[in-house]
């Protein structure tokens, strides 16, 4: 009896001992899990210089988009390479080498080559940071956000697709001109790379035979500063100070002196200054609307029997932007726009939209795992870049890839956000033409998986850019083009799966898309550029 | 030596009356209440020093309401017309074992639905995180006429399902794994008065979000992978129980170390640092005429946070034991 007892005793106790070394290697491998580096690292965060493929030296004899001529702001000539002036600029950069630190090396690396892809990183950002719409106020309105006034609550801007596919257009374009207007003095004065007249110049890549004055870097830091300071006014602290960097990463990367420097902060700022008169005319001022343009645009559905949009959001909010397609498109008149239009949708009392909206229903019911993976990936909502800028964001690598000169990315740049630009334009108008109400209006019952736009349905704005960056990229990276195509499609249909468009948005808003998209390479054609 | 009596378990006089094996069986509550549900059901627990018996074998379900209309936005707190009153409920699933005098495991699962009264975003619903947890007195003494116990506690959770943490605030969670270490501690006089409390510490996995970047800690982050912050939490519970009875009531304070503010009229984020002090209360009652069944009812609010909403929570459920 007592042996039998002892043995339990022997056995629990060994089962125990088993219990509790396995709970000891559960939790090990748990702590295995969660104790590894939390690090999240951006993966454009530590990319090499970029050391262009071609020096584009035609540039400056491509065709000007704002400025008339490419000599239209002077650039004053440079100094001899053998003047006094010019070898005490050329000791000031080795001196500077010489005391480099760790940072400003990372500084060199960050910029050298790849300014239009940074800056467009920074501007990506800015959009992501002022991508929120305004708070109502205790009475239920909605203040608007002031640019003389940026820190107030609604911050300035509240960059929202239009407001940022506007923003992305103007830093493009005033960079592309600017760019191309530095490459003609470039090759007029060609005063060779600090790195070519002394040896004793470190290149922190194989010089080029790219002339130096005015310095490209600095025509960027200029240009892209003044519209950044412009068109997000509160970050003016963090655009200056990465204008700065950029400047001083041109003299320790070996590649310009400080006269190269300052001929090309003041082109850049000029060039900026003569943009910045087009944007202070194109309409944006009023693109806000009026509670009196709400009411007509509303009258205007009801009165061709249509149900008309009803803002969803508690308070009500005026539909976003609902004058935007009165703003100056940068490639098409008022009455080109209206012509590259969708037909009208389907009307609200139509079989074709009972089936649509039926569509909607039993897909966001019954969302499979990808289809809300595709929704979210494409969601680009408050506090992201906005559609625009996913596109900015997948054509980076492509520019990158290619080593494409500083001006060859500013075209890239330039023809995709004039593109999108052009589709707010043509895609508001007709959202506001229609009025057309979102599936969650008709249909109560369907909730979204996304948040819904405070805005008419029809056309999808989603398939409208995707539909015109697809093409306009899919034209300049020809290897791209079947994956910018399906990405267009999967842009588009992720409105659906999120509950918040109907099928014929997406379909008539693609096709409107690639419209623009070809219109806008249309524009392009016999720019001089091979 | 007499036997310790668990606190909030049968004394001996209801232990005389119901089977000796329903001793210590409430223990499992803990876990259903401290691990089920996002966060509201982690403003209770119950008993957080207590341990099963040896080979006792214990079973709780706990339905669980947690209800809020006022959130805060980092720091301001406001109401939100666009999501009414959010309200998550949850069944969790526990079980528990006594491996010995010394060491308890137990495991929850919970399924949790969310819904917002107002506005337009689709509700969420789905099987949450399984938590597994060890218990172990490190030490029994006594401090005058009270004893003391000392317990290591580690737990760690996972996610069961593929359910999105970034649809925030109807998510059913964050999707992180995690590690939990915790310090116990409980004293209880002979009177049936005790207190205890508990320190612990959080650390969790990054998660992986369906998306090209995201804005948090004032940056553009071009990944979709979100580094989560750890957590530390604070407990303390002052209570009473006497026969089929026991009462505690307290305190949590809940603190995210690390994360960034929601910005204004922003969507919560997964990785926002979330904070909430929180005071509840629980009662649990041994059924009379039923062998080894507990009810067990909790209600907690939210007394101050930032970046949650303003909970209140009850729980209602039933604890079962077995003496293998």
């Amino acid at each position: 009896m007592r042996f039998t007892s002892e043995r339990v005793q022997r056995a629990v106790s060994r089962r125990s001992s088993i219990q509790r070394r396995r709970v000891a290697s559960i939790a090990s491998a748990a702590i295995a899990i969660v104790s590894c580096d939390k690090t999240i690292t951006a993966p454009s965060a530590s990319l090499p210089a970029i050391e262009a493929s071609s020096t584009d030296s035609a540039a400056g004899s491509w065709r000007m988009l704002v400025l008339t001529t490419p000599d239209q702001v002077v650039v004053p000539d440079p100094t001899a390479t053998s003047s006094t002036a010019y070898q005490a600029e050329l000791s000031s950069v080795k001196a500077a080498q010489a005391i480099m630190t760790d940072a400003q090396r990372t500084n060199v690396q960050y910029w050298t080559g790849a300014g239009v892809l940074r800056w467009n990183e920074i501007e990506r950002e800015l959009v992501a940071r002022y991508n929120l719409p305004p708070a109502p106020t205790a009475a239920g309105s909605y203040p608007l956000p002031d640019a003389e006034n940026p820190f107030a609550d609604p911050v300035f801007p509240f960059s929202n697709p239009p407001y940022a596919s506007r923003a992305y257009s103007y830093v493009s374009v005033a960079q592309y001109e600017a760019l191309k207007a530095a490459w003609y003095y470039k090759y007029k004065f060609n005063r060779p790379a600090p790195s070519k007249v002394d040896p004793g110049v470190v290149a922190a890549i194989p010089a080029s035979t790219l002339p130096a004055y005015p310095s490209e870097d600095a025509v960027l830091s200029g240009v892209t500063a003044e519209m950044l300071k412009l068109l997000f006014p509160g970050a003016l602290e963090e655009i200056t100070r990465k204008a700065g960097q950029e400047r001083e990463a041109a003299i320790l990367s070996g590649r310009a002196t400080a006269s190269d420097v300052a001929a090309g902060l003041a082109l850049g700022k000029a060039v900026a200054a003569l943009v910045i008169n087009r944007a202070r005319a194109d309409g944006m001022g009023a693109a806000a609307g009026s509670p009196v343009m709400w009411k007509s645009l509303s009258d205007a559905a009801t009165a061709k029997g249509e149900i008309s949009w009803l803002s969803q959001e508690l308070p009500i909010r005026p539909p976003l932007l609902m004058n935007f397609g009165s703003v100056k498109a940068w490639t098409m008149t008022p009455a080109e726009v209206t012509s590259l239009e969708p037909e009208p949708p389907p009307s609200t009392s139509s079989d074709q939209m009972k089936a649509d909206l039926a569509e909607v229903k039993k897909t966001v019911d019954n969302l499979t795992k990808e289809q809300l993976a595709i929704a979210q990936k494409w969601n680009d909502g408050a506090g992201t870049y906005t559609p625009p800028g996913h596109w900015n964001a997948i054509a980076a690598p492509y520019i990158r890839d290619a080593r494409m000169s500083e001006v060859r990315a500013a075209r890239v740049y330039a023809l995709l956000n004039i593109a999108m630009h052009d589709v707010s334009v043509g895609c508001w108008d007709s959202k506001m033409k229609y009025f057309n109400p979102r599936p969650s209006q008709l249909d109560p019952s369907i909730k979204t998986v996304i948040g819904l736009p405070n805005f008419p349905s029809f056309p999808s704005g989603h398939s409208t850019y995707s539909g015109a960056a697809a093409t306009i990229l899919g034209s300049l990276f020809p290897q791209g083009a079947a994956s910018f195509d399906a990405m267009a499609d999967e842009a588009g249909i992720s409105r659906m799966y999120g509950g918040i468009h109907y099928r014929s948005d997406i379909v008539q808003g693609k096709a409107h898309g690639k419209r623009i998209g070809a219109w806008v390479l249309n524009y392009a054609q016999g720019d001089g550029v091979n | 030596m007499s036997r310790p009596l668990p606190h909030c378990a049968p004394t001996r006089r209801l232990a005389a009356r119901v089977s000796s094996t329903a001793r210590a069986l409430a223990v499992t509550t803990l876990l259903a209440l401290s691990l089920a549900a996002p966060r509201a059901a982690r403003a209770q627990t119950l008993e957080d020093a207590e341990l099963l018996r040896p080979r006792e074998l214990t079973a709780t379900v706990m339905y669980g309401h947690d209800a809020w209309n006022a959130y805060w936005e980092g720091a301001l707190k406001r109401n939100n017309d666009n999501i009414g009153t959010l309200s998550t409920n949850s069944v969790a699933w526990s079980a528990g074992y006594g491996v010995n005098d010394r060491l308890t495991l137990l495991a929850s699962l919970p399924y949790v639905w969310t819904k917002a009264s107002e506005g337009v975003l689709h509700s969420m619903q789905g099987s949450q995180d399984l938590s597994v947890m060890a218990k172990y007195r490190l030490l029994l003494t006594t401090v005058g006429r009270a004893r003391l116990k000392i317990l290591a506690v580690g737990a760690a959770g996972v996610p069961t399902s593929d359910y999105t943490p970034d649809f925030l605030p109807l998510s059913i969670g964050v999707h992180s794994k995690s590690v939990t270490a915790r310090a116990a501690a409980h004293l209880q006089d002979e009177m049936g008065w005790f207190l205890d409390g508990y320190a612990e510490r959080m650390w969790r996995s990054n998660i992986k979000l369906n998306r090209v970047g995201y804005f948090a800690d004032d940056q553009w982050i071009e990944s979709d992978e979100v580094a989560m912050p750890d957590v530390a939490e604070y407990r303390g519970t002052i209570g009473w129980q006497s026969g089929a009875w026991c009462v505690p009531v307290g305190f949590t304070w809940h603190r995210t170390l690390g994360g960034s503010d929601i910005r204004r009229q922003d969507m919560p984020f997964a990785s926002n640092r979330m904070n909430f002090t929180m005071a509840h209360a629980e009662l649990m009652y041994w059924l009379p005429g039923v062998s080894n069944l507990r009810l067990n009812l909790g209600a907690a609010h939210t007394l101050a946070g930032r970046n949650v909403g303003q909970s209140t929570t009850i729980m209602t459920g039933l604890t079962y034991a077995l003496h293998l």
